[in-house]
């Protein structure tokens, strides 16, 4: 058994100024380099020996990949934004609440400052917190690569738990998403073993418009009960076009945990997370319902 | 005389290097071109050792030697009380993290790379893991003396006629679990041999002359050939009385005659260090219906791990307290400590005292509630006082301050209780509870002395010399701010010089919440002495009666004449002599009896009672501690400011202990899965000083590290219990098992079950 106090594996560092730089380096590595921007995960898997990469590309000089911007009704943001940023910017305070609040519970200031949004996207934990968040904005990421770009869904970024679906020459640039429309109400809950520097034992995101007295557009992503964060559309066309009664809400909560012991199995942990998935789903709605209330 | 020094909160002597980053820790030491130590660990929980292969991990460039078992010159065993633990293991390894050999090479990477290239050829034997099982008739021997460390009671009087008296009986079972000190600073130290040829160790430590005896027999030298000085400390709580990096640093610095250095991971420490003693408590009390207790029965199992460390302490400590600061007539109580192939437990804040408080006391409102009366009434009831005798037999003749914390807490409570009121959320419950402690100051009807010494130099220097380890909790401060007090000498004028033992003299271990006490006292005689050397010259230089003569404010004066007065200082200069006073103090114990337990095994007792205030989440199980009121009888505050940081550290560690922290072997790593309160988790503390005064202490002082810790988690714990009418028995009482409690309670939720 070795103890590593200050030693990591060996390996080249650059920090390209040019997206095609930074692409050409990641394609010549041939799947040996890791990206690196904030590092508050990719560091403590370095020292873990987890990851061995010979290469790791620096991409907080790019400038594709800063800033919070604002046009045609999308909003965009660059995939090395810091959690910071994101939770102080009064645009995605305005138009993706849902995800300024997810950012601003995670772990401490200093994690804040430091790690980014496309990190956290595809550092792939089933408890990342911004997960959920950009799951029910229909986020999308561009990724580009020196042969191609595409445009993909957070969820098909996500592969398995700790793994993106980014191929190796890809580079996360932006994520981007519809602004929400001021009659949009949602929700942003976590719990965690303490009130800081704790992984989520559970959080989830929801959001929906009332039409006519019926709830609409709702979308709605737990995490961390997930292995891979996901939407649940079960419960999203369980309550899509109805009245929000109590008892709906009810019976909404218990489809809730039913799609997720249905996706997870019986763990040893669904004793204590099947109900309190419920309350929480439950104390998010009565939240979301109240912002509708005083929307009007 | 009016006192000047004590009761004042001056800055703390330490605290200006500490915030300027000056002060030197154990991985900021320098020395030049070290060799840097790594060592290698066992992997097995129990296993032979067949052969330790280290040819190819020689190999390594950079690698200077690699250490083993066979290159001990002496001792091979160390231990406070039972030596047991290997240096390094040549023939069988208990546990995971045992070790077995030392790579000292150039750099840090060359080490790191031949501790993997070492190659261990085991012969696994069956591993124990609760002590349940370690005490079973034919349970492998994880040592060849037997699986049972310690049996240990404490009767008293009938426990049948006791409870065949009572009109309540309440019978429960606790459950603790290994914490984790979590001191800031990972272990780490550098070793070489000094300008006089000796040894040297610079490293965090808890008693430096213990650390000087082990190294010393495990070397085969003489006690004076072996240095241990001990650095700027992050930290204790006694993590860093047994051996931890010493005999390593001090075995390669003997072959190599050349610097080394060692700096251990965190993850390192939380695989390596001792943990809290793991106990389950079978806890049984009986009241009569006016709230008199009337019998105890205990039984203590303590899970002691691979090696026995401070086992016996806890299992005597908890037996030893576990009436609580209470009069019970009746008293059987157990205790056995069990050796496993789980990680050493060793001594913790408390020696099994917090552990049992949340026993006595969870057990105390149980009878409250099941007699129906006031839980502080009840506790007052049957508090200490003085004149009462303890459940070893002791008569305390003063300083019970128990009865006035309870007192002042109630206070406290009934302006909560009439302005608290459940919250609008109807998922959030409120509840308070009390948490009382007594601990006994020093260790246990053993010996245990200090020693200290003060000097004047012929240039009128004023020097302190102490062997007290200062590891953050004041004893630096205090001790100066005594002879301050009692030589009449400004505390910036007086030079301290403390825990190396090239210089100082034993003080015994900064535990027990012993120092300011006990070194405290040695220090004051150390000065009465001086004083008496002093004006037997003062005498012959001013010729005048001795007898007329006494210190005053730093300076000698005449009783009758008043134009004499002379520094003392100046006395020396003027002398050229060098005045020299020597004082030791060992507290009056009496041993405990080996069959009953009976005895005075402390000197002076500290009392304390917390309450605390919480707000659970029925629904997810997250309790919140809104504020804890911790009430302390402490003697005397010598220095209030530093009372009152002791106490609110000794909250928030309660609050780890109540909720969340437990170390799960083979699965916790690091701080990422030991979670410790945050500041966000540190609820508002009050403090509240009882000066209830010790004849014995110096200036009336008692002792409070410890205390402070002691009624936190039993506070909270009652106040769950009284937020969601449902008891938690397993600590820490983490999400998971307080949204049990609270399915449980006839108040609380529903049961989930699949829809």
């Amino acid at each position: 058994m070795t103890y590593c106090v200050d030693m990591i594996l060996p390996f080249d560092y650059q920090t390209p100024k040019t997206l095609k730089e930074a692409c050409r380096l990641l394609g010549e590595a041939k799947g040996k380099a890791k990206v690196i921007a904030g590092g508050t995960d990719l560091v403590i898997r370095l020292r873990n020996e987890e990851e061995k990469p010979d290469l790791l590309v620096d991409v907080t000089c790019l400038e594709e990949l800063k800033g919070i911007e604002e046009s045609d009704g999308t909003l965009s943001i660059g995939a090395t934004v810091t959690h910071s940023e994101i939770s102080d910017s009064s645009i995605v305070k305005r138009y993706g609440s849902v995800l300024a609040k997810a950012a601003s519970q995670i772990g401490s200031p200093q994690i804040r400052n430091l790690g980014t949004i496309g990190g956290n996207i595809i550092n792939a934990s089933p408890a990342a917190d911004t997960l959920p968040a950009l799951m029910v904005l229909n986020a999308v990421g561009r990724v580009v690569s020196s042969e191609s770009e595409r445009e993909v869904p957070v969820r098909q970024l996500l592969e398995s738990p700790y793994k993106s679906a980014l191929k190796p020459d890809e580079l996360l640039v932006r994520i981007q998403f519809k602004k929400l429309s001021q009659d949009t109400c949602c929700s942003f809950h976590r719990l965690a073993r303490r009130e800081a520097m704790a992984i989520a034992r559970m959080s989830l995101a929801l959001l929906f418009r009332m039409r006519d007295g019926n709830i609409s557009d709702f979308r709605f992503s737990p995490g961390a009960v997930l292995p891979v964060p996901d939407r649940l559309e079960e419960v999203e066309t369980f309550l899509e076009g109805r009245s929000p009664e109590e008892d709906l809400l009810r019976a909404a909560a218990c489809k809730v945990s039913e799609a997720i012991v249905k996706r997870s199995g019986i763990r040893p942990s669904t004793s204590y997370k099947a109900p309190v998935i419920e309350a929480l789903f439950l104390r998010a709605m009565r939240e979301a319902m109240q912002q509708c209330q005083s929307n009007k | 005389m009016p006192i000047k020094q004590i009761g004042i909160d001056i800055p703390k002597v330490d605290a200006n290097n500490k915030v300027r980053g000056v002060a030197q820790f154990g991985a900021d030491l320098s020395v030049s071109s070290p060799l840097h130590l790594k060592v290698v660990r066992s992997t097995k929980h129990h296993a032979k050792v067949i052969k330790i292969k280290t040819e190819e991990a020689s190999r390594v460039k950079g690698v200077e030697r690699i250490f083993t078992a066979q290159d001990i010159p002496g001792k091979h065993l160390v231990g406070t009380i039972t030596k047991d633990q290997p240096v390094l293991v040549s023939d069988r390894v208990r546990y995971v993290g045992d070790p077995l050999a030392i790579v000292a090479a150039q750099t840090i990477e060359a080490a790191e790379e031949a501790v993997k290239k070492v190659e261990i050829l085991y012969e696994d034997l069956p591993s124990v893991h609760t002590p349940e099982e370690a005490l079973k008739p034919h349970a492998p021997l994880i040592h060849d003396h037997g699986n049972l460390l310690i049996e240990f009671q404490v009767v008293k009087g009938d426990v049948v006629a006791g409870f065949k008296e009572a009109e309540v009986i309440v019978e429960e079972l606790y459950e603790t679990t290994w914490v984790d000190h979590a001191y800031m600073e990972p272990d780490a130290g550098i070793g070489f041999m000094d300008e006089e040829g000796r040894v040297t160790v610079v490293c965090p430590s808890q008693n430096v002359h213990y650390d000087q005896k082990e190294v010393a027999g495990v070397l085969s030298l003489p006690l004076e050939k072996v240095r241990i000085i001990q650095c700027a400390t992050g930290g204790g709580f006694g993590g860093r009385l047994d051996i931890t990096v010493q005999c390593l640093l001090a075995l390669a610095t003997y072959h190599l005659k050349r610097p080394v250095r060692i700096v251990y991971s965190r993850e390192e420490v939380f695989d390596v260090i001792s943990k809290r003693h793991p106990l389950t408590i079978r806890y049984k009390s009986g009241a009569k219906k006016d709230g008199r207790l009337t019998a105890i029965e205990v039984e203590i199992l303590g899970d002691t791990g691979a090696y026995a460390s401070y086992g016996a302490t806890v299992g005597i400590r908890s037996a030893v307290h576990a009436t609580g600061p209470y009069q019970v007539p009746n008293i059987k109580v157990r205790s056995r400590m069990a050796y496993t192939n789980n990680p050493w437990s060793g001594a913790m804040r408390g020696f099994g005292v917090p552990q049992i408080a949340f026993a006595h006391e969870s057990q105390m409102d149980l009878l409250a509630k099941a007699i129906q009366m006031d839980p502080i009434d009840f506790r007052l009831k049957n508090a200490l006082t003085i004149g009462s005798e303890t459940a070893t037999g002791q008569s305390l003749m003063a300083s019970v301050g128990i009865g006035e914390s309870l007192r002042r807490v109630k206070t406290w409570r009934d302006q909560l209780i009439s302005v608290s009121c459940d919250s609008p959320r109807p998922h959030l419950r409120r509840g308070i509870g009390i948490g009382s402690m007594w601990y006994g100051i020093g260790n246990t009807g053993i010996a245990n002395p200090s020693t200290a010494q003060i000097e004047i130099l012929p240039n009128g220097e004023v020097r302190l010399l102490t062997g007290v380890a200062d590891i953050g909790q004041g004893s630096d401060t205090v001790l100066l701010q005594m002879a301050s007090e009692a030589l009449g000498v400004p505390i910036q004028e007086i030079k301290l010089i403390r825990a190396d033992t090239a210089f100082t003299t034993d003080a015994g271990a900064t535990s027990a919440s012993r120092q300011t006490y006990i070194s405290g006292n040695a220090v004051l005689q150390a000065i009465r002495h001086l004083k008496q050397e002093i004006l037997r010259e003062a005498a012959s230089f001013l010729q005048e009666d001795e007898a007329d003569l006494f210190v005053e404010d730093g300076e000698v004066r005449h009783r009758k004449k008043r134009c004499i007065s002379l520094p003392i200082r100046e006395i020396a200069k003027r002398t050229q002599k060098r005045f020299k006073g020597e004082g030791s103090y060992d507290p009056e114990t009496r041993k405990l009896d080996p069959q009953t337990g009976q005895g005075a095994p402390y000197a002076t007792y500290a009392f304390a009672t917390h309450l605390a205030e919480v707000e659970v989440d029925t629904e997810t199980g997250k309790v919140k501690v809104i504020r804890v009121v911790a009430c302390h009888d402490v003697g005397k505050a010598i220095h209030p400011q530093n009372i009152v940081g002791q106490i609110i550290g000794g909250v928030a560690m309660g609050v780890g202990f109540a909720l969340m922290e437990e170390y799960i072997p083979g699965e916790t790593t690091s701080f990422v899965n030991y979670l410790i309160p945050t500041s966000k988790d540190v609820p508002e503390v009050i403090p509240i000083l009882v000066e209830d005064r010790e004849p014995s202490g110096p200036f009336g002082a008692k002792g409070v590290g410890e205390p402070a810790l002691i009624p936190s988690a039993p506070a909270i714990l009652n106040a769950i219990a009284d937020a969601i009418g449902e008891r938690i028995y397993h600590l820490p009482a983490n999400l998971e098992r307080v949204l049990e409690a609270v399915k449980k309670s006839k108040r609380g939720g529903k049961t989930w079950q699949p829809c």
